[in-house]
């Protein structure tokens, strides 16, 4: 069960609460078209992953975020006993338009409260607005187990700190249907610029580039010269939110194939939003597997979902996955297809032509199978109790 | 992605009447570096080895670029771009694509380059013509608002492209460096002639526009009655803008808007000057004409050849502009 309220705008705060929680919906909005409310002891969790899987945003809000903030799990009568959490996803269609028009929000409601029952599959949220209005909004949600990814940000060797505005401006450069940009980064300097494949296929996109120096940024740390190309969208998600907190952006990242995280860290909340980036494939003419993907890209894959029915745990085991150019180093022996989800990026066509020669991992949900062994590339796995 | 081809960087001071040290926005359209020979970009398919250039620095006023590539932007999404030494013009020639209606927007070169050198393509043609996307132009210079210095360079990295170098003062010591490269379409020789300044025709009737700002919202009201639109005026300044349908009537009527003198003693006195001079035209063009007009200009013309053509001549301080829509058929 979930009780918590903030106030709408309060004139002398820096924050204007229900527009910070507004904009962190809206920025969720652009990575899936699914929310899950996920209340804990540590706050309030908004997650989102879209359908390739290849982008998780998180922006978890602390108790002392909001006026009032109560939780707790209500045990559910099945065999095991367990302690069950509120499994809530939403639909970003009947939540977003909730959020929506955030500048009337901040002019007339005073107070928000937003509740919810697991017995009647509904979360509520009321605005008790000025002359004494009170809106309610009921909205349903479906019982689903959120994902969460695990991403050790501290061990990236290259950590940027920046203010949102300048990387507002950087994004400023690019066109809306812009699909990829790349991070390019030397201990000298940053280049944000327009993704190389993008403008050598097409006649008719202009390239752009912009270099910001090292002194820009309240934290910069270079352990590794590294081109990164990622998702633009998921990047101008991050963006709204960021410039409705007023904090400064940290980037993680580290080469190109491993995900890379954008984060917001402040006292009241805590946003993350980790992204897969295309992983540089150099094109090796004598290996017949490869020779398909020579000069190809193809997009490390982000999240695995891995849970364990029979028991009602609410976590997910999580791990990233390198898809690399020869297929056949994906599988070990020991690993099931029927434990990985497909970890396809169905984002741009360029993607599907590379992984048409790759063998495909097909979808699977939830299985009954024991934990997946080692594979040959990073992991790491948490599991809540 | 460098830049490509041996570009030579340096710039020429060639500087016309003294570019002074207080130049703080400045342009360079830099070397155009031709490929080598059997490249293909010339598609005569003759080897060519000569290779255009075009080196310039934009005077202060780089502001005045980004509005014209704005406007041009709003009224031809493709537009050829003309260079030569005294003057750059911004062409859509009247082809089927975009409806019969052309396009031919004038800069003097000297009113906008403080440093300008080009070499065309050989010495007797001594012009540079490219096909561009006109938004990605207005875009790119979007970014250079409150540009240090502004650099504009023809290259060829995969293809040829009109690079748009971008010194950005930032908050901290360290300036920003931003690059647009445009990709554009170098136009061979043969196809010149088809881009040729439109002769201005005989007009019937030549009046001044009332203020393009009015003129736009009664034309967008229009719009939604029917797509065709009557133009007329006379030599008494009155100018009327009519819709029929089968159901309504609307006309606006423009009163006093005064008419340019005359070219020749023998025309005025032959006219009668009440007598109206139409022509009907698809609501639409008119409309993106209007559209593209932001601010109001120093002077505008409207020309009438009677159930032919209409002609608008247009100054924005030192641009000129002139569009031209086909009478309906």
């Amino acid at each position: 069960m979930l009780k918590c309220g903030m106030s709408g705008s309060q004139v002398k705060a820096p924050f204007f609460f229900s527009i910070v929680f507004g904009k962190a919906i809206q920025a969720l909005s652009r990575v899936s078209d699914e929310l899950w409310l996920d209340p804990s002891e540590k706050g309030l969790a908004l997650r989102s992953v879209n359908s390739c899987r290849s982008a998780y945003g998180c922006v978890l809000f602390s108790p002392v975020f909001f006026q009032h903030y109560q939780w707790s799990t209500s045990v559910k009568m099945n065999d095991s006993d367990t302690i069950s959490n509120l499994n809530c996803k939403l639909g970003m269609k009947s939540i977003l338009p909730i959020f929506k028009c955030l500048n009337s929000l901040e002019r007339n409601v005073e107070n928000c409260k937003i509740f919810t029952r697991s017995d009647n599959c509904k979360v509520v949220i009321q605005f008790f607005c000025r002359h004494g209005i009170k809106r309610t909004h009921n909205v349903c949600f479906q019982e689903s187990q959120p994902l969460q990814v695990i991403f050790e940000k501290s061990m990236c060797s290259n950590i940027l700190m920046i203010q949102p505005r300048v990387l507002a401006e950087a994004v400023f450069l690019f066109t809306s249907n812009q699909e990829e940009v790349t991070l390019a980064v030397t201990p000298q300097n940053v280049c944000i610029k327009s993704s190389n494949e993008e403008s050598m296929d097409s006649t008719s996109s202009v390239y752009s580039e912009m270099f910001v120096g090292p002194d820009e940024f309240d934290f910069f740390q270079i352990g590794v010269d590294t081109e990164i190309t990622f998702c633009f969208k998921e990047l101008k998600g991050m963006l709204i939110f960021s410039e409705a907190t007023h904090a400064p952006i940290s980037i993680h990242f580290d080469f190109p194939g491993k995900p890379m995280a954008l984060s917001i860290d402040d006292m009241l909340l805590e946003a993350n939003f980790i992204l897969a980036t295309l992983a540089d494939e150099p094109s090796r003419a004598s290996s017949p597997q490869s020779l398909c993907l020579s000069q190809k890209r193809t997009r490390s894959d982000l999240i695995r979902s891995n849970s364990k029915t029979g028991k009602n745990v609410t976590s997910k085991a999580l791990e990233h996955i390198s898809r690399k150019a020869a297929p056949k180093r994906l599988m070990t022996p020991n690993e099931t297809l029927t434990n990985i989800s497909a970890l396809e990026s169905c984002g741009s066509p360029k993607m599907k032509r590379a992984n048409g020669d790759t063998s495909e991992v097909p979808e699977s949900s939830v299985s009954g199978t024991e934990e997946v062994p080692e594979s040959p590339s990073l992991r790491k796995v948490k599991e809540k109790r | 992605m460098g830049q490509g081809g041996a570009a030579v960087r340096a710039l020429v001071p060639c500087s016309r009447g003294g570019a002074g040290a207080a130049d703080t926005t400045s342009a360079v359209f830099g070397a155009f570096q031709g490929q080598t020979a059997g490249h293909g970009y010339f598609p005569t398919g003759k080897l060519h080895r000569v290779e255009p250039v075009l080196r310039a620095k934009l005077a202060p006023g780089t502001l005045d670029v980004l509005r014209v590539s704005n406007m041009i932007a709003k009224l031809a999404k493709t537009c050829t771009l003309r260079i030569r030494p005294d003057k750059l013009n911004f062409i859509l020639a009247d082809k089927v694509a975009s409806g019969g209606v052309s396009m031919w927007c004038e800069l003097e070169q000297e009113n906008f380059f403080s440093e300008f050198q080009m070499e065309g393509v050989s010495a007797e043609n001594n012009e540079i013509y490219l096909e561009l996307t006109s938004e990605n132009l207005s875009r790119a210079l979007k970014t250079a608002q409150n540009a240090r210095a502004l650099k504009i360079k023809l290259t060829n990295k995969h293809f040829p492209c009109l690079t748009v170098s971008i010194e950005l003062l930032s908050v901290s010591s360290s300036s920003r460096i931003v690059t647009h490269d445009i990709p554009v379409k170098v136009i061979p020789r043969k196809l010149w002639k088809d881009l040729q300044e439109p002769a201005v025709p005989d007009s019937d009737v030549s009046i001044y526009l009332p203020v393009l700002k009015t003129m736009k919202s009664v034309v967008e009201k229009m719009r939604n009655i029917s797509n065709h639109l009557i133009i007329e005026a006379n030599l008494n300044g009155d100018l009327n803008l009519k819709i029929e349908t089968e159901v309504v009537c609307v006309t606006t009527h423009f009163k006093d808007l005064g008419n340019p003198p005359l070219a020749s003693e023998n025309a005025s006195q032959a006219r009668n000057p009440e007598q109206m001079a139409e022509v009907h035209v698809d609501i639409r063009k008119l409309l993106q004409f209007l559209a593209g007009q932001q601010v109001n200009p120093t002077k505008a013309v409207c020309n009438i050849v009677r159930n032919k053509i209409v002609h608008f001549d247009l100054l924005h301080e030192d641009v000129s502009l002139q569009y031209f829509i086909p009478a309906l058929s």
